[in-house]
């Protein structure tokens, strides 16, 4: 059985009952179950959007990866310190078009999660970001997807000892200074300066379930009260969910998942994501690739007073 | 455990108007009982360990630049609540005492001044307003002094002590690194200079911007991360050593170009800012 959230456990009785029930009887509850779901799903507060994002059944970066490209060769390692799972990034077809993708990868078991550090990204990743960019903009001169899927930044001794503090802007730096389109997807969780380090790009979507933020809602909570328990209050008073970026300008269009959230779907959630990104590259194609550079920078600079 | 220890405590409170009508100030290092005017005459610095207490805006200035050369810029430009942030409070309030408090606008003083004799945009973050936190008029102010500097040619110093971004601007902090960042890579891509100066204590983004110095140098006793040890014990349950943040700890790793007692911090920036003025272009 899926692990239901927080404010679908009401319904657990009746995901037990199903289990039990077969033919018509099992249809019947299967539609009882869906009314509910719905009913729910139209009244989520912003934390449990959180909640929603960080499901670790939502289709993920390797997951698109693997149902979107054909012919994928992975861009591993910084030449410096190490490889970073917390992000893949690759080269490979979309659609007839060649495509660099470069996305923070959480892992769905408790291994995968392991090896990706939760999708936490350390120095090196960052590193491998700034990496894969550089190759996309002067060799291969493919457009760049990026895919945001991250808590934040990972804080340990060895990612304080290899010096976070100097690789933050890496990649920041080679988004700014990439030649070619960028476009970025918010599929599940925008945690802080991880998410920062995927987001300088030229149009941003969200997931309807994903949250773009400066800080978890948790730290968040710790830093303003000493007090977790304040986190879902931050999390309404930060203003992550894509309804409220979008109305702030920060995004530039909101993926419709399916109305249960992604996990319930993951199949027509990555059909929908494809739909949206072909649309998505057909009008980046069409922007004169001259003043590129410009038009990103000024971008960003209207986020000011 | 030993970094417990009062001798290792690192947060200091600023020595307020009130705490310097009492006579004796007891040093949250050594435990030592200080005549308050010492403390002064020493920059601050405690004259039995040489712990470094924090410095005003003001006294930070002074110790940097020549005397009266000092010119504000872009001082009036004013805070914004975008968010319209409530946790109980509305941060607007909060912002309202904060300016009333230190009489800033922002956690940033920008201007321009000479040291030593050299001209110079310099910036300081005053860790009163706020915890030093990064928000749109802090973005703004850098963003603009990193123009300014580009356009009169002059060197930059700014002197960082930063919580991170400001967590009641949401999302709007975090974009303003990505201004700042442009912002200062045109101004070194045009040959400009950027020396920046770590003082206790620089985390989050604004250490990310620290970073981006010719020269990075920090002030004794400074820590300098991602996230402060409290706010990791706090949001993720882990303990680290205190001494892995510690500046000499970073400098030994190479993300610093020296740590220096504060006393000696503006000859060290006379040097450097020296050889570049007088260099002969080729």
């Amino acid at each position: 059985m899926m692990t239901l959230l927080s404010f679908e456990r009401e319904l657990a009785t009746l995901y037990k009952e199903l289990e039990e029930k077969t033919g018509l009887e099992k249809k019947e509850l299967k539609n009882l179950i869906e009314e509910r779901l719905k009913v729910i799903y139209k009244s989520l507060t912003p934390y449990n959007i959180v909640e929603v994002a960080r499901h670790l059944d939502r289709p993920q970066t390797l997951d698109y990866i693997k149902e979107l490209l054909t012919n994928f060769v992975e861009i591993k390692g910084d030449r410096i310190s190490g490889e970073d799972r917390s992000i893949i990034a690759g080269i490979g077809k979309f659609n007839g078009l060649s495509l660099t993708v470069i996305g923070s990868n959480k892992g769905h078991t408790i291994i995968e999660r392991l090896k990706s550090n939760s999708g936490m990204i350390g120095p090196s990743g960052f590193r491998k970001i700034a990496r894969a960019v550089d190759i996309a903009s002067n060799t291969f001169k493919t457009p760049i997807l990026t895919f945001i899927d991250t808590p934040g930044a990972r804080v340990s001794p060895e990612t304080e000892k290899e010096g976070s503090v100097a690789a933050l802007s890496e990649p920041i730096k080679a988004f700014l200074k990439a030649k070619v389109p960028v476009l970025s997807v918010v599929i599940g969780e925008g945690g802080s300066l991880g998410a920062l380090s995927l987001l300088v790009s030229d149009r941003i979507l969200m997931l309807s379930y994903s949250y773009l933020s400066v800080i978890s809602p948790e730290v968040g909570a710790s830093v303003l009260f000493k007090d977790r328990s304040m986190k879902k209050d931050i999390a309404k008073a930060l203003k992550i969910t894509s309804e409220e970026l979008l109305n702030f300008n920060v995004i530039n269009g909101i993926i419709e998942e399916p109305f249960t959230g992604a996990h319930r779907n993951p199949e027509l959630t990555i059909q929908t994501v494809k739909e949206a990104l072909q649309k998505e590259f057909e009008l980046l194609l069409k922007e004169p690739s001259e003043n590129l550079l410009k038009r990103r920078a000024e971008k960003f600079e209207k986020f000011k007073i | 455990m030993d970094i417990f220890k009062r001798k290792n405590r690192i947060y200091v409170p600023v020595i307020t108007e009130e705490i310097a009508k009492e006579t004796l100030i007891r040093c949250s290092s050594c435990g030592r009982l200080i005549n308050y005017k010492d403390l002064k005459n020493n920059l601050n610095v405690c004259p039995y360990c040489g712990h470094h207490f924090r410095m005003s805006i003001q006294e930070r200035i002074n110790l940097l630049t020549d005397t009266d050369t000092f010119k504000a810029i872009n001082s009036d430009i004013e805070p914004l609540d975008v968010l319209n942030f409530y946790d109980g409070a509305y941060y607007k309030n909060q912002l309202a005492k904060v300016r009333q408090e230190t009489g800033f606008n922002s956690a940033l003083i920008t201007g321009k001044a000479k040291i030593d004799g050299v001209d110079v945009a310099i910036g300081a973050f005053s860790f009163e307003f706020i915890g030093g936190s990064l928000g749109f008029t802090e973005g703004e102010k850098i963003v603009k002094l990193f123009t300014y500097a580009k356009k009169n040619q002059l060197p930059v110093v700014v002197k960082f002590s930063s919580g991170g971004e400001r967590i009641q601007e949401g999302v709007f902090s975090m974009l303003q690194i990505v201004r700042i960042i442009q912002a200062v890579d045109v101004f070194k891509e045009d040959g400009g200079l950027f020396i920046s100066i770590l003082t206790n204590p620089v985390y989050g983004g604004a250490s990310a911007i620290g970073m981006l110095g010719q020269f990075v140098f920090a002030e004794k006793d400074a820590m300098i991360g991602l996230t402060s040890p409290r706010i990791t014990q706090l949001a993720f349950g882990m303990n680290f050593s205190r001494e892995l943040q510690s500046a000499e700890k970073l400098l030994e790793n190479g993300f610093l170009d020296g740590v220096f007692e504060r006393k000696d911090l503006k000859s060290t920036i006379s040097k450097v800012l020296k050889i570049y003025t007088n260099r002969s272009l080729i």
